[in-house]
């Protein structure tokens, strides 16, 4: 009785100091501060980075203006390009884009619409949880293991190492993160909104794809930009799936099947290991390149999800 | 409605892909002229009508060392032939081995001499090679530009510093004692000893334990292949050269080019062959002349079969061994042009294999 007496007359008196303004939450304070100290941190180091790229990346625009963008590599600081490279991000997205929302899409439909919430689904559930958190780089070996063996058999010549096994590689590297997100999105819609289909008279497969695919498009949209941007900026596996850390004659495009190829973070990498100085320059000049497709990609995104956005 | 907003969206989705692929091949198209136009001598023209030039296409992997020589080589050849495609990486002198001779590769870039164990590999599947040296590199041994203690090392001196003996050596002064048993009286200060170099990997840490370690390590009965194992490696040289640069009493060792483009953070230590020898410093001369101790050669290994079978690899390889091909790649690229003669030899032994 008496604690419930004085804490009643606790908040009694903190709330009297409060409107009165006399009392002083010194800890309360210091957890706000703490938290901007956390924000403004993570806010510098951003900072820094973008600085830091933009300083070095701006002489080489300047000086070359488009022609980085449409030079090929070069083993010439001042002539290299990344014209190959952005070819290559793209046919990778795309390749990545037609691969995994379809499966992802249809995978994350099934387990949250069609299957039970039985032991089986609950444990398969735990293992895509699992596959989002292995490291790129077990997934660049399956891709050599599985997809460019596959390429090689179907293309015979032994030049299975080529931008489709790359992009079946990121695909199923970003795959459960399309599944996961997909399944929050489809769970979050109220189910007072499939009753009413289904009170209607809808069959589950209208209810699916009229009412809960369209309320759950801007979740959905959100997780394929996720993984799309993932995509995109993944070295490791690409190394081992078969993209050129060097230089090549020709285009990405121009041989999906036999030729050579590469991505912007493989020219990234390869440039900042390179001994001329003139190359780091170069490669934060690649580095503007890569964020500015992933900030397109994303925009695209966010002006398709605004679109989709409803009010129930 | 629900039907139709959801139709319009996917329409949308898919027409952004299309665009983002058009994009593409938009650039794609117009990269060749504008870098026709802008470099002429940059290359990378393969798909165009093939005017006097060579049509084939040449896969060159190996060392990261030899990479820029081979991939300029290229770029120059392909400027002056329609229709030469090339790809040109550089993993790493073992890995381009590996790849080599399971037949994957035509020409193997190499910063040291095949080994014996990838020698009979390339026996196994039955390739058949031809051995061209093509340049010279040095290794360059380094500490922080603020270092005044040490200005020159033997090659016992840095036996008893990185060797295997030294595992645990925290400060220079510790390896004194393997020091002065070798003969040498170079003075180590009593000063913290952080170590960076290349990883096994790399074909510079072979190289590296080969020249300067390997007598010595024989002699002491010690592991000749091996450096101390607790010292910091990286695959990257710039970071090895960042490494060395952030410590004052650092030491380390990295290929030649990557010291030359650094000066400004790290300072080179001449190195002596013998016990208490002439020290020399690291520059074009001394690497082309061998009296830089850790000079090494670079090589090209070419599948001989392939290259009777595929023209575009030895008008590659003929147009690589031309007299000024080199050179002028290495106006660009930090390395060691080899003497007229030693590329007239080089000649000799690819007209005899080819």
């Amino acid at each position: 009785m008496s604690t419930i007496a004085s804490s009643a007359g606790a908040t009694q008196a903190s709330v009297r100091a409060a409107l009165t303004g006399k009392h002083r939450d010194t800890a309360g304070t210091v957890f706000q501060v703490a938290l901007l100290a956390s924000l403004l941190f993570s806010l510098a180091v951003l900072l820094v980075l973008v600085v830091d790229v933009l300083s070095k990346a701006t002489p080489v625009f300047a000086e070359r203006g488009v022609a980085f963008l449409t030079s090929p590599l070069s083993s010439n600081p001042a002539k290299a390009g990344v014209v190959q490279g952005i070819v290559g991000t793209a046919v990778l997205a795309l390749i990545v884009a037609v691969v995994a929302i379809p499966i992802g899409l249809a995978t994350a439909i099934y387990l949250e619409e069609y299957a039970g919430d039985t032991r089986f689904t609950r444990f398969v559930q735990v293992n895509i949880r699992n596959l989002a958190g292995v490291p790129s780089v077990v997934y660049g070996l399956l891709g050599l293991s599985v997809f460019v063996a596959l390429a090689n058999s179907l293309d015979g010549a032994g030049n299975g190492r080529n931008i489709l096994a790359g992009g079946a590689t990121l695909a199923v590297l970003v795959l459960p993160i399309v599944v996961i997100t997909s399944i929050e999105a489809l769970r979050a819609v109220p189910n007072s909104i499939r009753e009413a289909g289904y009170g209607v008279g809808a069959s589950q497969w209208e209810v699916i794809r009229k009412l809960i695919l369209p309320s759950a498009m801007p979740g959905i949209l959100t997780g394929v930009v996720l993984a799309l941007s993932r995509a995109l900026g993944e070295t490791a596996p690409l190394v081992l799936a078969g993209a050129v850390l060097g230089s090549f004659s020709g285009l990405s495009l121009e041989s999906l099947f036999s030729g050579s190829y590469t991505a912007l973070p493989m020219i990234v990498y390869d440039w900042s290991r390179k001994p001329q100085e003139a190359f780091r320059e170069d490669a934060a000049a690649a580095i503007v390149v890569l964020l500015a497709i992933t900030l397109f990609a994303n925009g695209i995104a966010i002006l398709l999800r605004n679109r989709s956005e409803k009010a129930w | 409605m629900q039907f139709t907003t959801s139709k319009r969206l996917v329409a949308l989705a898919f027409g952004a892909m299309v665009i983002a692929g058009a994009c593409g091949n938009s650039s794609a198209t117009s990269a060749p002229t504008s870098s026709a136009t802008a470099a002429p001598t940059a290359g990378a023209t393969a798909g165009a009508s093939q005017v006097a030039g060579i049509s084939g296409s040449i896969i060159v992997s190996g060392s990261s060392t030899v990479e820029p020589i081979s991939a300029g080589v290229a770029e120059a050849l392909a400027a002056a032939k329609k229709g030469f495609k090339w790809t040109v990486t550089g993993p790493g002198t073992g890995d381009g081995f590996k790849t080599f001779c399971a037949g994957e590769t035509d020409i193997s870039d190499a910063s040291r001499k095949i080994k014996d164990e990838e020698a009979k590999l390339c026996a196994d599947k039955g390739i058949k090679y031809v051995e061209l040296k093509i340049a010279f590199d040095g290794m360059s041994v380094l500490t922080s530009v603020k270092n005044t203690a040490v200005a020159c090392l033997s090659f016992a001196d840095l036996y008893a510093l990185v060797g295997p003996e030294s595992t645990g050596f925290a400060k220079w002064s510790d390896a004194a004692s393997i020091a002065k048993a070798l003969g040498s009286n170079t003075a180590f200060p009593d000063a913290p000893l952080s170590i960076i170099g290349p990883g096994e990997e790399s074909g510079t840490y072979d190289s590296f334990v080969e020249i300067a370690f390997k007598a010595i390590a024989t002699a002491r009965k010690q592991d000749p292949k091996v450096t101390r194992p607790d010292y910091t490696a990286s695959a990257n040289d710039n970071a090895i050269i960042d490494g060395i640069a952030g410590s004052d009493t650092s030491l380390g060792w990295v290929g030649f080019a990557f010291a030359e483009e650094n000066k400004d953070k790290v300072q080179e230590i001449k190195v002596a062959k013998d016990v208490n020898g002439t020290c020399v410093a690291p520059d074009a001369a001394t690497i082309a002349d061998g009296s830089y101790p850790l000079s090494r050669s670079l090589y090209l290994y070419v599948n001989t079969a392939k290259a009777k079978a595929n023209p575009a690899i030895s008008a590659y390889v003929d147009y690589y061994l031309t007299d000024g091909t080199i050179s002028k790649v290495l106006e660009t690229v930090p390395y060691v042009n080899l003497p007229a003669a030693t590329l007239a030899a080089t000649r000799d032994a690819w007209a005899a294999a080819k």
